[in-house]
């Protein structure tokens, strides 16, 4: 009866624990599946997180650049601005002084023409109507 | 014998149950190291997890910071496009600009030298020095041109200086016109057909049978080694114009009248203006001009003598062209005949000479006595821009034998002004059936120096 008793707790005993290690087979087995998924998929990601970074460098290295460009551009537009400013003040002012230029010039050409067929006293009064133009042109000239 | 079965009994049975203790025993071992390998393995599951969610972490990071990136990099796309827009618009404006007051700076320093050379010519004038006004004056042809506008037509001396004619001698071209204040007839020079420079006056002075200060249209030939020159010119106490002749040694003049009486004059015919010679290819000398006035004008032809201070003898004026076209207005004048490749053509002015319908038509010559019949219906120079009333033209060959036809005309808006048809040089293609007129020399007006 003891043997019995014995073999069925041998038997009972040696069931749980073969039944124990296939249990940790299986464990085993999924742990290492999941790891094994784990690593790929860590891998791509390491992966694109690599392409992301040198990406990334281009870009600052191209933020960099267009920055500077922008500024070179940014620095040339208000130059130009500047000598815009500059050069349409000038072109104001010569269009002033050609103004008096061609009334001055008109009244001595006139003048001249009277000349030429003798009539002194209406070149004199030509040249005269326009002396005030002639003497600003050539005093800003 | 039983106690022998017993003893071998419990040897089986101690032998059974060491068998079933190892076999536990292994199991339990087994076990043991399964659950040690299985704890080990989801410790490593756990370590890459984490490992796997920090890396899920630095490419979130690093996908924002790529976004971010991409963004200002968008935007500083857009700021350097707005940039350069604006810059591109400034540039233009800039560059107009700067055009605008380059071109103003040229009509500045131009109506300041015209201006300087035309006080000169004022403060000449008022010590009655006209042959310094005038030198004064052509000194600053060239920017004066410029003002006038007429130099893209061919303007090349903007002073009164009508129904020109050009020689060359000695690789100088001289212009000679009808008179001004220059003198009875004006003398210019140039070696480059685009500044002229006044010489002086060709004719200082006239026969005693000539009225002063009533002499036009010379024409000037090298003719049996002397320059002659030949001119209209009023008789003293008549109102009819006739025809003189002059000579000198060079062409610069002074020529000298020594004449008792005209050459010609076809009173009867309303008198005869507008001489100009031709020397034909054999050496033949003719002399063309124009009799009457409008409604009764024609163009003549007759052989010269050798001198070319006669006409040849038994000879007498050809009638080689009259008006028959619309243009002409009844009148044709100022005649000049060319041979040019075995064919002749004669140059002349039609309409009212004091107006902007004044022209320059072209007709084509059997011989230098005519007939001649129009090149084409229509004139060959009219009106346009830079030019307004072209005639008196005279053609001229260059150093390199190329044709030009110099012409008188007003600066649009100066039309019948007084004293003020001015030079006009332009080059003449007579390679066709009928003559064309090219454009002027790149510089003409250009000031010189």
């Amino acid at each position: 009866m003891a043997a019995v008793l014995a073999g069925v707790l041998f038997v009972a005993t040696l069931s749980l624990l073969i039944a124990d290690i296939v249990h940790q087979h299986q464990g085993f087995d999924r742990a290492q599946s999941e790891l094994h998924t784990t690593d790929r998929r860590t891998a791509a990601l390491s992966a694109r997180l690599d392409q992301l970074h040198h990406d990334l460098g281009l870009l600052v290295t191209e933020v960099g650049n267009d920055t500077t460009a922008l500024e070179q551009d940014t620095s040339q537009l208000r130059g130009a601005q500047w000598a815009l400013g500059l050069t349409q003040a000038s072109v104001a002012q010569q269009g002033t002084l050609i103004s008096s230029l061609q009334t001055c010039l008109g009244g001595v050409e006139a003048a001249l023409n009277s000349l030429a067929v003798g009539n002194q006293d209406q070149a004199g009064a030509e040249l005269n109507a326009v002396s005030s133009s002639c003497t600003e042109a050539l005093a800003h000239g | 014998m039983g106690e022998g079965r017993a003893r071998q009994g419990r040897r089986r049975l101690i032998a059974v149950v060491v068998l079933g203790a190892l076999v536990l025993t292994a199991a339990a071992w087994l076990d043991v190291r399964g659950h040690g390998a299985t704890r080990s393995e989801q410790a490593a599951v756990v370590r890459a997890e984490a490992r796997l969610a920090a890396v899920q972490k630095e490419v979130g990071t690093a996908t924002v910071a790529k976004a971010t990136m991409t963004a200002r990099r968008a935007q500083l796309g857009v700021s350097m496009v707005t940039t350069q827009i604006k810059l591109g618009g400034v540039s233009s404006d800039l560059g107009n600009t700067q055009v605008h007051a380059y071109l103003q700076g040229v009509n500045i320093k131009t109506l300041q030298i015209c201006l300087g050379g035309v006080q000169n010519a004022l403060d000449a004038l008022k010590f009655t020095a006209t042959a310094q006004a005038a030198k004064d004056i052509t000194a600053v042809s060239g920017p004066c041109s410029q003002l006038t506008g007429g130099t893209a037509a061919g303007l090349v001396y903007p002073f009164d200086f009508p129904d020109p004619s050009v020689i060359e001698a000695g690789g100088t071209y001289y212009a000679y016109a009808t008179n001004s204040v220059a003198g009875n007839i004006q003398i210019i020079d140039s070696t480059d057909l685009t500044h002229w420079t006044v010489v002086g006056n060709a004719l200082p002075s006239l026969p005693p049978w000539a009225t002063p200060n009533l002499t036009w249209a010379p024409s000037v030939a090298l003719i049996g080694g002397r320059y002659v020159l030949y001119y209209a010119v009023d008789p003293t106490g008549s109102t009819t114009e006739c025809i003189s002749v002059a000579t000198a040694t060079q062409p610069q003049g002074p020529f000298t009248d020594t004449s008792g009486a005209p050459l010609e004059c076809q009173n009867g015919l309303g008198g005869s203006i507008d001489p100009s010679s031709f020397i034909d290819a054999n050496g033949s000398v003719f002399l063309e001009w124009k009799s009457g006035g409008p409604g009764t004008s024609r163009i003549w032809s007759e052989q010269l003598a050798p001198s070319g201070t006669s006409f040849a003898p038994g000879t007498s004026p050809t009638l080689i062209l009259t008006p028959d076209q619309s243009w002409e207005g009844a009148t044709v004048e100022a005649p000049d005949l060319v041979e040019a490749g075995g064919h002749y053509d004669l140059f002349f002015s039609g309409n009212d000479w004091n107006s902007a319908n004044y022209a320059i038509g072209a007709a084509t010559c059997a011989g230098p006595l005519g007939p001649c019949t129009d090149a084409s219906p229509n004139p060959i120079l009219t009106s346009g821009r830079g030019l307004a009333g072209p005639g008196g033209a005279a053609v001229f060959v260059d150093t390199s034998g190329s044709f030009w036809i110099a012409f008188h005309a007003w600066v649009p808006g100066a039309v019948g002004f007084p004293n003020s048809r001015s030079l006009y040089v332009r080059r003449l293609d007579l390679s066709g059936p009928v003559p064309a007129v090219g454009g002027p020399l790149p510089s003409a007006g250009a000031p010189a120096g």
